[in-house]
């Protein structure tokens, strides 16, 4: 089942992604977009026997940590809205649950007060609808826990990062009770400094006196900065002359190194027997692709088989009766055909060969 | 001072919220009586009561919070209405001969495949695990004071079966309980399923038919449970030991920190304090060791199995393939034999029927020199 993590995921954020172009957060949008990608076959199938339980409860916890932070109003919303449509379609009874930990409740809150207070009626209702429909568990953790092994298996979670407001690190760190306490903390330093000396010593000026508002400036010169770079970079996604140019720079950049790994250095003369050789950049990117392959242990069963094969061989003919039944061989099963196992991964391992 | 007693509460608070220790693996430590308490605070009532608001009362309830027009609350139940969401009259049982979604792209080249393999539809582990989960599904009570109470917390427990044997190595061969919060850590306790509590001791080779009822649980009772730093030991009967005193011995000798003691009966879960994910111990038969790990703790749902009197609750087991009789190969072994000139290994298994027949003859007369042990398959459980 955890196969149909990434799948999922890839089929969520295509519909996020969609939801967020319309730069709505009306359900008659995301209504459109799930009728248009027709999202309630993804739980269609053939079942196998508890598997559709199973993927509900995968695709409920895959997409529930779009419904909370750090993901923008937006996102949270059409999380929501995916929740809801399959919450609703899943095919089990009784239904799946959608997992909520105390500590992202808060969150909740706060996304269902700041939904009233700006009015959205779709939002409320479906949001309610859920409650009453008691679609949730109120639990310790977003997922069970269960010391699973550590696999690299993107269960660890990735932030898709086009639905999360462009980060503003600089301006988290200068608020204004921050400023408050620097000039707070300034004063008093001028004032020491002050009481120290009678007149004041050139030397002693390492300070700028305008320190706070000087700060201040800077960091809303950067966000002025940072909104314009980001407006601009959308408006000339494609033909921009600062794409270009980067593009450009990228290229000769790529090119002065395919110059300097391209001249092999002359070993010296005591090691010419171990002259360098150049490798083109494609194969040796291949060779470190070809991971040596686990060599497994053959299974108990095959390894007794072989023992008493061979054992078998080495007494009597076919004849023989087992060692480890009492009963004789009533006839010998001809080597199965070995059955090719299934390929979750077909793009992986079938690279270029 | 009253300030510095609102700061404690929150403190308190702060700290009973679960967070993740290690990022999914386990949480931090908390006190689950608390944490139930802070959920019930957050609560409304309604959203976790067994039955259904009336949705007219909703309804009610939706317009005079925000304000609206009975007319516009029509309007929204037309457009956000669940019926809306399906696409015509499709089989659900059918692929879309030309899938978009990835998922249904992978799921189909895996139905693919699998129509290629030739295997039994329903295979026999399958029925059980069915049958287990009709025991529970969507049970009520049939008196009303079994009812779980509302807002109870429900605790999952995975419950590790020891490296017994050679062909547990590889796989983590678990059990999966669900207890109630305000159960005693004895119930977690009974429900536990070992086989190392049914063995049988003796040699019975001379008198097969007077094999004794009695099995090592009911001879050998002393259990604990070692939960953060506490051990918590049965003592319900008179001929319960602490067990744990060898444990806590050593350590005291190499210089760990003290570990407390506990009673079992005494405690409920409520009063533990522990971590989601973390791997806690169980010892019992003295040295039968299972590892077991919380995996979940939530509130009840309206559509759990609400009767009281089925919990703990067994919800998953591992399945073990059974050993048969070397002899007919059919029925599964309930002796075993060693020292035995007629059996073909040493030591051999046998059912109780070719056991009786190849060792004995009409009158009931050892045949042969060997020695006779009960078996108890490990997939007795099953």
């Amino acid at each position: 089942m955890e196969h149909f993590r990434e799948p999922v995921k890839t089929d969520c954020e295509e519909l996020l992604a969609r939801f967020q172009a319309t730069e709505s957060v009306r359900y008659e949008q995301f209504l459109e977009i799930w009728r248009d990608m027709n999202f309630s076959s993804i739980y269609y199938g053939k079942p196998e026997p508890s598997e559709r339980r199973r993927f509900a409860r995968l695709i409920l916890s895959v997409v529930s940590p779009y419904f909370f932070p750090p993901y923008t109003f937006q996102i949270r919303v059409g999380g929501l809205f995916l929740l809801y449509g399959l919450f609703n379609s899943q095919l089990v009874t009784p239904r799946e649950k959608i997992r909520v930990s105390l500590k992202d409740w808060k969150d909740v809150m706060q996304f269902q007060r700041d939904a009233v207070n700006a009015q959205h009626y779709d939002v409320v209702y479906i949001f309610r609808k859920l409650l009453t429909d008691k679609a949730f568990y109120f639990t310790a953790m977003p997922i069970p826990l269960f010391y699973r092994e550590k696999k690299e298996d993107g269960r660890k979670m990735k932030i898709c990062e086009e639905f999360v407001d462009p980060s503003s690190r600089p301006q988290e760190l200068v608020t204004t009770d921050m400023l408050e306490e620097i000039a707070n903390i300034h004063e008093h330093y001028e004032g020491l400094k002050k009481s120290v000396f009678a007149e004041p010593d050139p030397n002693l000026d390492l300070i700028q006196k305008n320190l706070v508002p000087k700060l201040n400036g800077a960091i809303l010169t950067y966000s002025n900065w940072q909104w314009n770079r980001t407006e601009s970079e959308q408006q000339d996604d494609e033909e921009g002359p600062s794409n270009q140019e980067s593009s450009r720079r990228a290229q000769l950049l790529a090119s002065i190194k395919s110059r300097s790994y391209g001249q092999a250095v002359e070993a010296s003369k005591s090691r010419r027997h171990r002259q360098t050789q150049l490798v083109p950049a494609a194969e040796a990117e291949f060779s470190l692709k070809v991971t040596p392959k686990k060599k497994r242990k053959p299974s108990l069963k095959t390894r007794t088989q072989y023992r008493f094969n061979t054992q078998g061989n080495e007494s009597e003919g076919l004849n023989v009766t087992r060692v480890w039944c009492m009963s004789a061989v009533k006839e010998e099963k001809a080597p199965e055909k070995r059955k090719k196992k299934f390929n979750w991964n077909p793009e992986k391992s079938s690279d270029p060969t | 001072m009253a300030e510095g007693s609102v700061l404690m509460h929150e403190d308190e608070q702060h700290e009973n919220v679960p967070a993740f220790e290690f990022v999914n693996v386990n949480s931090t430590e908390f006190h689950i009586g608390t944490f139930r308490d802070l959920w019930l605070e957050v609560l409304n009532p309604e959203v976790y009561s067994h039955c259904a608001t009336a949705p007219e009362v909703e309804d009610v309830e939706f317009i005079e919070e925000m304000g609206i027009e009975p007319k516009t609350l029509e309007e929204l139940k037309h457009i956000c209405g669940a019926d809306s969401l399906k696409r015509g009259h499709e089989d659900p049982d059918s692929l879309p001969s030309d899938p978009h979604l990835s998922t249904l792209k992978l799921r189909k080249r895996r139905q693919d495949y699998k129509e290629t393999l030739t295997r039994d539809t329903l295979d026999r582990h399958e029925v059980y695990a069915n049958e287990l989960e009709m025991i529970s599904v969507g049970k009520k009570p049939e008196s009303p004071g079994d009812l779980i109470p509302e807002g109870e917390m429900v605790l999952t427990f995975n419950i590790m079966y020891p490296v017994l044997f050679q062909r547990f190595k590889r796989v983590r061969a678990f059990q999966t309980v669900h207890v109630l919060g305000s159960q005693r850590l004895t119930e977690l306790r009974d429900a536990i399923c070992c086989v190392s509590d049914l063995q049988v001791f003796g040699e019975f080779s001379s008198t097969p038919d007077m094999v004794p009822q009695f099995i090592s649980k009911d001879h050998y009772k002393s259990a604990f449970f070692f939960f953060n730093g506490t051990f918590f030991n049965d003592t319900r009967f008179p001929e319960c030991r602490d067990i744990s005193e060898t444990t806590r011995e050593w350590a005291r000798s190499r210089g760990f920190p003290h570990f407390r003691t506990a009673k079992m009966e005494d405690a409920s879960f409520y009063d533990l304090r522990m971590k989601v994910g973390f791997p806690y111990y169980y010892t019992h038969q003295g040295d039968c060791e299972h590892v077991l790990i919380l995996t979940d703790i939530r509130l009840v749902h309206q559509d759990d199995c609400l009767d009281v009197k089925l919990y703990p609750l067994i919800t998953h087991k591992h399945r073990v393939v059974t050993r048969k009789c070397s002899v007919c190969h059919l029925y599964i072994s309930r002796w075993i034999t060693s020292s035995d000139a007629l059996a073909p290994t040493d030591p051999c298994l046998f059912c109780d029927q070719c056991f009786r027949m190849f060792h004995y003859d009409d009158e009931g007369n050892k045949l042969g020199d060997f020695l006779a042990y009960a078996y108890v398959d490990p997939g007795t459980f099953n």
